[in-house]
């Protein structure tokens, strides 16, 4: 599904990946792993399409299409930042992200997929701001809303920080419905342990050492 | 073209729900317009005699200017919390539909702030028997906005990630609208002491002021999903 | 070293052209029927002006370069004609003023050329404070290019109100003709002259500014090299 090529990619003067060849098919999780500071969130920022790299080349194809468009068929769960408007409750945010893709839930969609991260409570899903929400409902959100995009590939930059015990179960049965299905996964995660049931394949990313 | 449409209009409705979350937000702006018109009476005293057209008009244009910066600068600062915006640029969302949905957002917002302040002037002025609250002057009021709306979305997007915004905007806004505020005031004079009509306004301020909108409208929309792309 | 030398060189040729139409200027034009001697600050402040303005343009194609170009080095030419944008305006504005004082009877007229180009500078700073507040990367480039362009398409709008507020409530058309006044013949060349060198003495500090701005970055690009 996902074939990236000899990547490199510097920033200003300071090379940070140097060569980095990986592929994903449908069904597979790739499991990218390095110490800190090795290039691990760039690779998926550039993944996600937010950072252009210097030479290589990504392409994805979806049922022997390629797609021109990475955006279209990627969701893309950050390592420090859950995307969620503060102010507003958790089906507004859903909604919205949902939308922008030319997608239109109904409620019940989305309180369905709440329901399976534990957020559906009625006091809990509506009028009340996000802002409110700990660390772990906040991330738990998000995965609801990587989950609701439809999408075949995910990248997720350290999805299971915040999660509790639970958390991690329904992460791993969500993630196992989205593999079944046919989509891909490619994972940043210091904690390996929950995704070893999967058999991921790994990537380690080699920090660049000075020459 | 229908997605395009949509996202537009998602972006809209989202920029309103926003709005209505944080009622600081547009609030301020309006209280912040009363406190000048307030202390531009005390400053300048009992307007009356032959210039009161101007000052009133001068009055106006230098509260809307102030207030209607105080809320571009700020505009995209709900965008900015959790890394939405970042989010947003891995969505296959378009540029252009982007930009348009953030600049009817801030067209409608600045209208809620202009119009207030239009008529706040003419009912605290009511003595001096000038009032602004006319047809013609809002509609170069209103023309005035629609290029001030424009730039202001590319401002604050360019802004966004330098430390100094706060200072930055109002340094880099103000001048690049100082013919809006010129053209506005002096298109409105006309209207008000001279009673010159729209159409003859049309070969000259209002004109400018056209030309203005159309130039800042095409560089937002060149120039936004430039921003935007992937670096 | 042969490079530094060449460097020098050129430094004391622009000093030399400078030096010499200055005085042409100064001392050996004929002296202005109305105004005297004190018409001569035209040899510095038309010039000046020029070059402002003219920086301006030279602003808005590196920024168009370095949109569509994106690993060129446009970006830092940009900041260097806006440096060099920003000294000329700062004289124009000073000779304005002291001619201003003489001609005026003040040192500040609230005068067409000179508000736009007060203005000018002011949006000049704004674009170094910007590029300076931010962090280093294609993204600055992309935003202090788009700001680029968006103050040379603002200038001539400037401009165009300023002219109107100072002169007409009720301004005919958008563009109206209109012929500049006479001058000397003798007077044009000298003046032709100053205006071709200051513009070439403003390429000039643009280009070593430049140099400068792309050591600092192979400096930088060396010190990340030495450490891992």
């Amino acid at each position: 599904m996902l074939k990236v090529s000899d990547l490199h990619f510097g920033y200003r003067f300071r090379p940070i990946l140097q060569g980095v060849s990986c592929e994903v098919s449908a069904g597979e999780i790739l499991h990218i792993v390095g110490t800190n500071g090795s290039g691990k969130t760039t690779l998926m920022s550039i993944l996600a399409g937010l950072t252009k790299e210097t030479a290589g080349s990504i392409t994805l194809t979806c049922d022997n299409q390629e797609i021109a468009d990475r955006r279209q068929k990627t969701e893309y769960l950050p390592a420090e930042a859950n995307g969620l408007y503060g102010k507003m409750d958790a089906m507004d945010n859903l909604r919205f992200w949902q939308k922008l893709r030319g997608l239109s839930p109904s409620n019940e969609d989305i309180i369905a997929a709440l329901a399976q991260w534990d957020l559906d409570h009625p006091l809990i899903r509506s009028n009340f701001p996000t802002e409110k929400y700990s660390t772990g409902m906040k991330r738990r959100l998000a995965l609801a809303r990587v989950q609701l995009s439809g999408t075949p590939l995910w990248l997720l930059d350290e999805p299971l920080y915040g999660l509790d015990a639970k958390g991690i179960v329904q992460f791993q049965s969500i993630l196992s419905q989205h593999l079944d299905a046919g989509g891909a996964v490619a994972v940043v995660s210091h904690d390996t342990v929950p995704l070893e049931t999967f058999r991921p394949k790994v990537l380690e990313i080699e920090k660049r050492t000075a020459s | 073209m229908k997605l395009l449409f949509s996202q537009t209009m998602t972006i809209v409705r989202h920029g309103f729900k926003i709005e209505w979350a944080n009622p600081e937000r547009w609030l301020s702006p309006i209280l912040f317009a009363i406190t000048m018109l307030i202390l531009f009476s005390f400053s300048v005293g009992t307007i009356e005699g032959p210039d009161t057209a101007k000052l009133l008009v001068a009055e106006t244009y230098l509260t809307a200017f102030f207030s209607l910066q105080i809320s571009f600068a700020r505009f995209l600062e709900p965008d900015q919390q959790d890394g939405v915006f970042s989010l947003l640029r891995t969505y296959p969302l378009s540029g252009s539909a982007w930009y348009l949905g953030k600049y009817i957002t801030v067209m409608i917002m600045g209208l809620l702030i202009l119009i207030p302040t239009i008529f706040l002037t003419s009912f605290l002025h009511a003595k001096s028997g000038v009032s602004l609250m006319s047809i013609p002057v809002i509609t170069v009021a209103v023309t005035a906005l629609s290029g001030m709306a424009a730039l202001g979305v590319l401002l604050s997007t360019m802004t966004m990630g330098s430390g100094s915004k706060q200072i930055l905007y109002p340094l880099l806004y103000f001048p690049l609208t100082a013919p809006v505020l010129i053209s506005a005031v002096e298109a409105s004079k006309s209207i008000l002491v001279d009673n010159v009509n729209l159409q003859s306004l049309m070969s000259s301020w209002l004109g400018l002021l056209l030309i203005f909108g159309v130039m800042s409208f095409t560089l937002g929309i060149l120039l936004f999903g430039e921003l935007v792309k992937a670096e | 070293m042969e490079s530094e030398k060449l460097h020098v060189g050129m430094s004391l040729l622009m000093i030399g052209l400078v030096a010499l139409t200055w005085t042409w200027g100064l001392k050996w034009a004929p002296t202005e029927l109305h105004m005297g001697e004190v018409y001569r600050i035209i040899y510095v402040h038309v010039p000046a002006a020029f070059t402002a303005f003219f920086s301006a343009f030279i602003l808005l194609i590196a920024s168009i370069v370095t949109l569509i170009k994106k690993e060129s080095s446009a970006g830092l030419w940009g900041r260097s004609v806006a440096e060099v944008g920003l000294i000329f305006t700062v004289l124009t504005l000073a000779t304005g003023s002291i001619w201003g004082r003489p001609t005026w009877g003040v040192w500040w007229e609230w005068d067409a050329r000179l508000t736009t180009t007060l203005i000018l500078a002011l949006l000049y700073c704004g674009y170094l404070i910007l590029y300076s507040s931010l962090a280093a990367g294609p993204q600055r480039n992309k935003i202090a290019a788009t700001l680029g362009i968006i103050i040379a398409a603002d200038v001539p709008i400037i401009y165009k109100s300023v002219t109107w507020w100072r002169t007409l409530h009720q301004p005919p058309t958008l563009i109206r003709p209109g012929g500049e006044s006479t001058i000397d013949p003798e007077m044009r060349i000298a003046l032709v002259s100053c205006m071709v060198v200051m513009i070439i003495v403003g390429a000039f500090l643009t280009y070593q500014r430049y140099r400068n701005l792309a050591l600092a970055e192979e400096l930088e690009k060396l010190s990340y090299e030495q450490t891992p």
